[in-house]
């Protein structure tokens, strides 16, 4: 069965246009022009990537990423026609996990999709089982708990926190993590590690504010503090 | 264009300085005035009072030399009752008795003045002002009437003199004190009269420098305060105008995004199905790739532009550790020396990275597009943080080192724009981005002695962070 796309997008030139594109690359699209629309497909048969523009007539993307959010950890892109900050780091904080400025090339689209499909990557080196303080994290399998208890984890949350468990207390930098868990060249934003730090302390951390476990180093990056 | 000031005004001095020294001379007039007059008045009172002294001391001497002598007294007689006479400082006096005369020890009959001696030869007094030995004097003549004689007293005014003069050195003294006084007060005054208006171009300066919020705030006098009030009116309109051509710019750009989205998703799926295409259709999709890619970056950089020029481009600082960053940069642009010092290694700037990125890879493009590709980038440290980014092109002429950072701007070559591919807007922007960085760009020829431009970056070292 081949990977489903559904796309939100209310400009029905683009949403045909992107969706040529993106069968062009071997997914399935389903497309939808409004976000009810977008929740009612979705609540019908999930899809394996949602791609969610931002401003929508009705519900708007902040909004559909929210909800969808809340009924599964499938990944999420954001398209925004804006170029402020602000709408970026908005629907990076409602539970995006990457996002794309129109006018986007649909080659780099597909790159992002894939990137956020990837399954954790081999690694020779990576421990089976960590266990920091009640923190406890099972990369192959899959796991996080905390004192003894399942934590809900996203995708890339979860391969977060498993780049950073690979190597407890070494500092891997922004770009570091940029490239291992987005697969973004050194060039890519910084903000993403940022949101996604901040949503992952939400989720393990017993004090976000105070965070236990993924501490940032100033000036260097993120660490798991052991 | 109206150009309301235009100083035609030979005098090039500030309205201040004009105003000091109005007031300095004022008061130089004053002094000189109050002074010249005090002394002519003095001098003229205190000539009055010694020539009265003078002349009753010679009356009483005249007369009780008259008492003492005799039909028989000769001039041997004389220096004894002379002597009994009273005396003023520094005054002399000569006797005439007959045709002999008593001279004083330092004046003889000679130094008498014609005209009194004369006078007296007529059997009347005189006195007068004279100019004796050459120094003023003032000399009484007094005839003895019973007697074939003639009494002569010469005061000495070097004393009058010399008090005019201490006088004089003190109205000097007390005049230079009042003008540079004068002038003080004139410079206070002026920068009193002047403050408005220099708040009024500092507003100015800020609303060049691109703080178009800036007002000046109410004026207590009402003149001034008209002008603050026009002042505040023309800014506000020059803001609402800048900001409704930035808010177009920014508006017509976001609204080219959704038909730029499909264009390049539908000539994606052209292009994967390229070989579907006949030749002719395949030279057509080449060419609507080509301009696709210049037009997306057209309108980006003019909505990046637009942000500037609205100023509300905002800074995303993040710790940028530059050698890393540029050791990225020159791997990406090919076949590119990076050349840095080993210091560099430690060094993390607090920078936006996405706009040094724009920066680097502005001038990269620019180097690629005009100058036979970039051959260097080079970092050098010392006060500042320099990046340098050298090509091997023909070099930027010296009229047009400046005129090249600007929007769209066309070289001597004339046109060759048209068809390089550029937007013509990616210098004007590494302008911009440095100035939101508090750096600068210039360019120079390359030092080496061979042809080529050499763009060179200037940022603030970050203070050094323990």
């Amino acid at each position: 069965m081949s990977t489903r796309i559904l796309t939100v997008e209310d400009d029905q030139r683009i949403r045909t246009a992107v969706r040529l594109a993106l069968e062009e690359e071997g997914w399935d699209v389903e497309e939808t022009a409004s976000g009810e629309e977008a929740l009612e497909a979705f609540s019908r048969m999930p899809a394996d990537v949602v791609l969610i523009d931002i401003m929508l007539p009705g519900i708007d993307g902040f909004e559909v990423c929210r909800s969808i959010r809340r009924l599964g950890d499938v990944p999420i892109v954001m398209v925004t026609a804006r170029s402020d900050s602000h709408d970026v780091v908005a629907g990076l904080e409602a539970g995006a996990d990457d996002y794309l400025r129109k006018p986007f090339d649909p080659k780099e689209l597909s790159a992002r999709i894939r990137a956020l499909l990837r399954r954790i990557r081999p690694d020779e080196g990576r421990p089976v089982h960590v266990q920091v303080d009640r923190l406890e994290i099972l990369p192959d399998a899959g796991v996080v708990r905390y004192a003894g208890e399942d934590v809900h984890l996203t995708r890339t949350e979860f391969r977060l926190l498993v780049e950073l468990a690979t190597h407890p207390d070494r500092v891997l930098s922004r770009e570091d993590l940029l490239e291992r868990v987005w697969g973004y060249d050194y060039f890519g934003d910084g903000r993403l590690v940022d949101v996604h730090v901040r949503r992952l302390r939400m989720k393990i951390e017993p004090d976000a504010a105070n965070p236990r476990f993924v501490v940032t180093v100033r000036g260097m990056g993120y660490k798991l503090q052991t | 264009m109206a150009d309301v000031s235009k100083t035609d005004d030979a005098s090039r001095l500030g309205l201040g300085v004009q105003i000091s020294v109005l007031f300095a001379a004022g008061g130089l007039l004053v002094s000189v005035l109050v002074g010249g007059t005090t002394l002519a008045l003095t001098r003229q009172q205190l000539l009055e009072t010694r020539g009265s002294d003078a002349a009753a001391m010679a009356v009483s001497n005249a007369t009780r030399l008259s008492n003492q002598l005799t039909p028989e007294s000769s001039i041997e007689d004389l220096p004894t009752i002379v002597d009994s006479l009273t005396r003023i400082g520094g005054s002399q006096r000569i006797i005439r008795v007959g045709d002999d005369w008593l001279v004083a020890p330092e004046m003889d009959r000679a130094d008498l003045p014609a005209s009194l001696v004369a006078r007296l030869g007529d059997r009347r007094p005189g006195q007068m002002l004279a100019l004796v030995r050459g120094q003023p004097r003032f000399v009484v003549g007094i005839p003895l009437a019973a007697f074939d004689a003639d009494y002569y007293a010469i005061s000495d005014l070097s004393e009058v003199e010399q008090t005019l003069n201490d006088l004089s050195y003190v109205l000097l003294g007390t005049s230079a004190i009042a003008v540079t006084l004068a002038a003080l007060l004139g410079s206070w005054t002026a920068s009193r009269v002047l403050r408005p208006l220099r708040r009024v171009r500092e507003a100015a300066e800020a609303i060049a420098g691109g703080r178009l919020d800036t007002r000046l705030v109410a004026q207590a006098d009402p003149d001034l305060d008209r002008l603050s009030d026009s002042f505040n009116e023309m800014a506000r309109a020059l803001e609402s105008r800048i900001q409704r051509d930035a808010r177009f710019a920014s508006d017509v750009s976001h609204e080219l995004r959704s038909p730029l989205t499909t264009l390049m998703a539908g000539v994606g799926v052209l292009k994967s199905r390229r070989e579907e295409l006949s030749p002719r259709s395949i030279i057509a999709l080449d060419l609507l790739v080509a301009d696709l890619e210049r037009f997306n970056r057209l309108v980006n950089d003019l909505l990046e532009i637009s942000v500037f020029d609205a100023g509300v481009a905002a800074l995303d600082l993040t710790d940028v550790g530059i050698a890393r960053f540029l050791e990225v940069t020159a791997a990406n642009a090919g076949a590119v020396e990076l050349r840095m010092p080993d210091e560099a290694h430690g060094v993390v700037v607090q920078a936006d990275k996405r706009r040094l990125a724009r920066i680097m890879s502005n001038l990269l493009d620019n180097a690629g597009r005009y100058g036979g590709g970039a051959t260097a980038i080079i970092l050098e440290m010392d006060d500042t943080l320099r990046i340098i980014v050298e090509d091997g092109g023909a070099g930027i002429p010296v009229g047009e080192r400046l005129s090249v950072f600007d929007r769209f701007f066309r070289g001597s070559t004339g046109g060759r724009r048209t068809d390089d591919g550029g937007t013509g807007l990616g210098l004007s922007l590494v302008v911009e981005d440095l100035r939101l960085h508090n750096g600068s760009v210039w360019v120079e020829d390359r030092r080496d002695g061979r042809p080529g431009a050499r763009f060179v970056l200037e940022l603030p070292l970050p203070e050094v962070d323990a």
